[in-house]
């Protein structure tokens, strides 16, 4: 019933956060001294024509009536046309959401799939040389600019080493989509080639998301996993006599996992917004990159549009993380 | 299978190819097909036709549309296109174009005069694009269909670059794109991302984050040479060094012709890949905002003029990829007299002229083109070349979009913005009368200069049709401007056309540079 | 607590490097070789290897990157101070407000920075410092307007679990104003950590400035702004190596060094959240 009304409460709370999130980036975009009619007519066209456009993308209103109507459009599911694509935003996002997506979810499992394991070994093993170099590598993670790191990994594996491609999602054409992400529709073809491929032109971007994450994961991990070896509770089990495995399997790992299960919110996060700058390095045809694009483009529709969908996103990640620490902690916080 | 794909993407290919080409019984193999790889540092994100009007989308109008004329060969020349034969009326002011008999749309159905005005009339309607080449002699439905074959233009004054800017009259299969129509948009939604052309090559896969795949259109009007590309890819690939890699590894056929010395000499290097040089039209200079004090005095300007270090850029940071061009009018351009004598990089002399100038002198601000090196560098070099003469200058760094908006007022306007004119249309208008006349300003004229002499000269210029007497006009304007110090003019640009050995010729076109698939001879 | 400070190498790690930060920063002129190389540079001797007279080699106006290393470190230093000091006196205030106090407004505060954390900071900061054009000091507004709530809501939650203490209710028993309660009594109990945060803030500064800068909404050029520098090298690569490394490692050590001292100060002053070691 508790976690009802929390989830309740959370759902009821997401509107008005948004409203406010859209009244902020409208007001932001909005005061933007270029004037997209007239970067969108080219530069040396007519005044007509730049009143032309005006007028049709309705920036000739005044801007309260701008943003009445476009909340009430977006309510309604229409979030407005690109300037820059000329395309409806939300046929832009659904169709770049696939490749970030994508890229996130594996950049997620590798820093799960490494970091949690070391974070635990790393806290079994409390001030080993092994605990020394985690600690060190983790503290370099979180203090290494996105940019660079993908810039030295280009340089490392794709112009020295020549194993993965600088940039780009594939080679070409990607297959024809089912569920929109290259590696799971070319498994469910049978097309290993084009897996492998897009394995390879996954692995810097998704590497480069991963680092960060990790770092966060085995920090969090390594500190739960110490804490919960030094409270009472364990201490009595293991003096109950309780083989250390079993304390380390039962105890230990659940109290981590539930650790590491807060940190994905924040991860989450910490993805998508490294995902406007590492998706930009490497060309990658996905969400980050679109609102890259659209920003310097001043492309109103397409940042407001971008901002409320990420906003969304994310307060629904958080939202999840609550309620699944809940269920697997009752203890509540 | 295929090299220049990649094993799978030649297969995925075979497999569109075949659905695709069911018509063509026998040649669906991809294997003994000419394939060609584009890529690209702008994203081919528009494909309608006139909704743009820019150099880095020119290969979607340029391969897959037709204009009445095309610009071909360096310097260039206009030749009949769709049209077979043009009459222009004495008083300059009536052009009749009789077309090529059987041409054809890609679905089939013949292009017509009727094409030929709905476009006219889609340019005007959506006002956007090359608009503002036609918007101030081009009224709507003045624009008539005699017969199928013949079309009739009917200017409200005479206008001596009507035929140059033909080019860029794009000709749409009026029938789909009606059919298209959403509430008066001219169908541009569904042009966006859908080709209704007659052009050599047809459209066959687009995606805006990737770019867009083409195969050669058998069924038109101008028939195709040996080795003549059978498909073509054009991606985009905004990192340097990708495409630099991609081109020595094999990976593209080609690439963009601008890039650093340091990557040419890469891939030269590598032994992979061979150059096009050309001399293109393409003049990269100043922006003086001319309105504004102390630039408004003749002495700053030139004072400025002499602080630039020329060779240094040229030379140095460039690495001579690029040529002196002491005027705005780039010098394989008639127009651009022979003899023209610029400023040089003279610290004294600039001293001396900052001493002559009458209005109170005051720390200037050059907005670079943030995103764009040479623009940047360029206003590095002036910066320091002003601080050795005295002069405080200020850089800041804005992206295209904001700098735009503020060539519409003198008072928001940049004190000075290094970039390029790029050839649009193969005429001197387009660096003198287009960017020079006081009355474009805020559509055109962005350093608000204003010369009454310019003015009469390049309006004189407009209405005469013959181009040797057209040819002394410009030449006095160039001048003029010399004498003016109008802007800093810097260089014209090489075209430096990076090409795999797997290709055997181009013919290099200022306008679209190589970018006419046609043109473009393979080894097979 | 000197004696803990002083065993924590981690923490003197972290105060070395900040140290040497701030030391580049104020001697940036006698330590460069060539100062003149900021603003002024030399196109014959552009991208040239590290190597005996360029330490760190050159740029690709011909200046030299060790000396600019050091002057992009004042503007290091310029930039994470005064975004997060704004930062500071923005989000401290309101989080104190709002957390000493139950009122409407408390919500309405907490609300509003809800909907700042409801995307990535780096998204609003990019969307701002686009629109303001680029320029330090729209970078320092940009990250302000953008990392204020941190400091908000742990003010506000500090506060909130200060306010039903002892010490609290007897200084307002003894009829403290509000202000001199939140001040003198709140304030003091929770600086550690205010402080702690602030110290890990400033790394976090530096790395979105940089980001800011490599994407071209930072300092405009000639300025040695790293991550510009970094930017900057791409056209180069992988020739140029040494381009993109110089300042990448300066980046990394800064950052570690903020974060380190953050760590090894949490341990120090804020006994309640202590590392397992």
């Amino acid at each position: 019933m508790r976690l009802l009304a929390l989830a309740l409460r959370r759902c009821l709370w997401m509107p008005p956060t948004l409203l406010g999130l859209a009244l902020i980036v409208f007001s932001i975009s909005h005061v933007i001294p270029a004037d997209p009619a007239r970067v969108l007519a080219g530069e040396n066209a007519p005044m007509e024509q730049v009143e032309a456009i005006r007028h049709k993308f309705g920036l000739d209103k005044p801007l309260p009536e701008q943003f009445v109507r476009y909340v009430g459009d977006v309510v309604r599911g229409n979030m407005g046309i690109s300037l820059y694509t000329q395309r409806p935003v939300a046929d832009d996002l659904v169709e770049r959401l696939p490749a970030t997506f994508e890229l996130a979810l594996y950049a997620i499992a590798l820093a799960v799939l490494v970091g949690l394991p070391l974070g635990v070994v790393s806290a079994l093993r409390r001030n080993s040389w092994l605990d020394q170099i985690v600690r060190l590598v983790t503290i370099g993670g979180l203090a290494m600019a996105a940019f660079w790191l993908a810039i030295l990994l280009q340089l490392l594996f794709s112009m020295h080493l020549n194993l993965t491609p600088v940039q780009g999602r594939i080679d070409g054409w990607g297959p024809d989509p089912i569920t929109g992400f290259y590696t799971l529709d070319a498994l469910i073809r049978g097309d290993f080639e084009t897996f492998f491929a897009a394995l390879r032109y996954l692995a810097l971007p998704m590497l480069t998301l991963a680092i960060p994450a990790m770092a966060t994961i085995v920090r969090f991990t390594r500190a739960g996993v110490l804490n919960v070896m030094q409270s009472q509770f364990v201490f009595y089990q293991a003096a109950m006599g309780l083989p250390r495995r079993v304390v380390i399997w039962k105890y230990i790992l659940r109290a981590a996992l539930i650790g590491t299960l807060t940190q994905i919110g924040l991860v989450f996060g910490n993805l998508l917004a490294g995902a406007v700058v590492v998706e930009t390095v490497f060309s990658w045809p996905g969400l980050g990159t679109y609102a890259y694009q659209s920003i310097l483009q001043s492309d109103y529709n397409a940042i407001m549009g971008f901002t409320l969908f990420t906003g969304s996103v994310f307060i629904g990640v958080n939202l999840l993380v609550d309620v699944a620490q809940s269920v697997l902690d009752p203890r509540g916080r | 299978m295929d090299h220049v794909f990649g094993p799978a993407m030649g297969r995925r290919a075979a497999i569109a190819g075949a659905t695709a080409l069911g018509a063509f019984a026998g040649t669906a193999e991809a294997a003994g097909r000419v394939r060609y790889v584009t890529a690209n540092n702008n994203p081919y994100d528009i494909l309608d036709p006139h909704q743009v009007f820019d150099i880095g989308r020119i290969a979607i109008r340029l391969n897959m549309y037709d204009a009445l004329v095309r610009w071909v060969d360096n310097p260039p020349k206009l030749e009949m296109w769709l049209a077979e034969k043009v009459d222009i009326s004495t008083d300059g002011k009536t052009y009749t174009f009789t077309l090529r008999p059987n041409l054809k749309f890609h679905d089939g159905s013949p292009l017509t005069a009727d094409d030929v005005v709905y476009s006219m009339e889609r340019i005007l309607g959506l006002k956007k694009g090359a608009y503002g080449l036609f918007s101030d002699v081009v009224k709507p439905g003045t624009t008539k269909a005699l017969d199928p074959m013949h079309v009739q233009f009917t200017l409200n004054k005479p206008f001596a670059v009507f035929m140059a800017v033909l080019s860029e009259l794009w000709v749409v299969n009026s029938k789909v794109v009606k059919s298209h129509v959403k509430e008066n948009d001219w169908g541009s939604e569904w042009m966006t991302r859908n080709v209704a052309g007659s052009g050599g090559y047809k459209l066959r896969r687009f995606d805006p984050a990737i770019g867009f795949q083409c195969e050669r259109n058998e069924a038109h009007f101008m028939p195709f040479g040996p080795g003549a590309i059978d498909e073509a890819d054009f991606r985009v690939s905004m990192e340097t060094a990708t495409r630099v890699l991609g081109m020595i590894k094999g990976e593209f056929t080609t690439t963009d012709g601008y890039m650093p010395a340091e990557q040419v000499e890469r891939m030269k290097a590598s032994g992979n890949v061979w150059f096009k040089e050309a001399e293109s039209i393409r003049t990269f200079y100043f922006i003086i905002n001319s309105a504004k004090a102390p630039l408004n005095d003749v002495n700053m300007r030139r004072a400025l003029s002499c602080m630039f270090d020329y060779d240094g850029f040229n030379n140095n940071i460039l690495g001579g990829t690029v040529v002196r061009n002491p005027g705005i009018i780039p010098n394989p351009m008639w127009g651009a007299p022979a003899d023209l004598k610029g400023y040089t990089y003279d610290i004294d002399k600039a001293k001396w002229y900052l001493s002559q100038v009458k209005e109170k002198i005051r720390p200037l601000q050059i907005a670079a083109m943030s995103g764009y090196p040479q623009s940047e560098q360029a206003a590095q070099m002036l910066q320091a070349g002003a601080a050795k003469a005295g002069l405080e200058i200020k850089v800041v760094a804005e992206p295209f979009t904001t700098l735009v908006p503020k060539f519409d007022d003198p008072d928001r306007a940049h004190d000075l913005i290094p970039l390029w004119r790029s050839a649009y249309f193969a005429d001197p208008h387009n660096w003198t009368g287009f960017i020079f006349h006081s009355r474009n300003f805020k559509a055109g004229n962005s350093s608000f200069y204003k010369n009454a002499r310019v003015d009469e000269l390049t309006d004189q210029a407009l209405v005469i049709t013959d181009r040797e007497k057209r040819r002394p006009l410009y030449e006095e304007v160039s001048r003029i401007l010399v004498e003016d110090a109008a802007g800093i003019f810097i260089n014209n640009t090489k075209f430096y056309g990076p090409y795999s050995k797997q290709v055997k010729s181009v013919r290099f076109c200022p306008i679209g540079d190589t970018q006419d698939l046609r043109w473009i001879q393979m080894n097979t | 607590m000197l004696g803990r400070l002083a065993r924590d190498r981690a923490l003197l790690a972290g105060l070395a490097i900040v140290t040497l930060l701030v030391l580049a920063a104020i001697f940036a002129t006698p330590l460069s070789n060539f100062p003149g190389d900021v603003t002024g540079f030399n196109p014959a001797q552009r991208l040239k290897p590290p190597g005996e007279v360029y330490w760190l080699g050159t740029d690709r106006m011909g200046a030299d990157l060790f000396s600019r290393l050091l002057f992009g470190a004042r503007l290091t230093i310029l930039i994470s101070v005064s975004a997060t000091a704004v930062a500071v006196l923005v989000g401290v205030p309101m989080g104190l407000v709002a957390g000493y106090y139950d009122r409407w407004f408390s919500d309405a505060l907490m609300r509003i920075s809800d909907v700042f954390l409801a995307v990535p900071q780096i998204v609003l900061a990019i969307a701002i410092a686009q629109t303001l054009g680029p320029a330090i000091h729209n970078v320092i507004l940009a990250l302000s307007a953008t990392y204020w709530p941190f400091w908000a809501r742990i003010v506000y939650a500090e506060t909130r679990s200060l306010r039903n203490e002892v010490f609290i209710e007897a200084a307002v028993a003894m009829g403290a104003s509000p202000l001199r309660v939140m001040v003198l009594h709140v304030l003091p109990s929770i600086a550690s950590s205010i402080i702690v945060r602030t110290t890990i803030g400033m790394g976090g500064t530096i790395l979105a400035a940089a980001s800011l800068g490599f994407l071209g909404l930072g300092a405009p050029p000639p300025t040695p702004e790293w991550g510009r520098m970094i930017a900057e090298s791409r056209e180069f690569l992988p020739q140029a190596w040494w381009y993109a490394t110089a300042p990448g490692i300066a980046i990394l050590l800064v950052v570690m060094g903020f974060n380190l001292l953050g760590d090894g100060l949490r341990d120090t002053l804020d006994p309640r959240i202590r590392r397992g070691s």
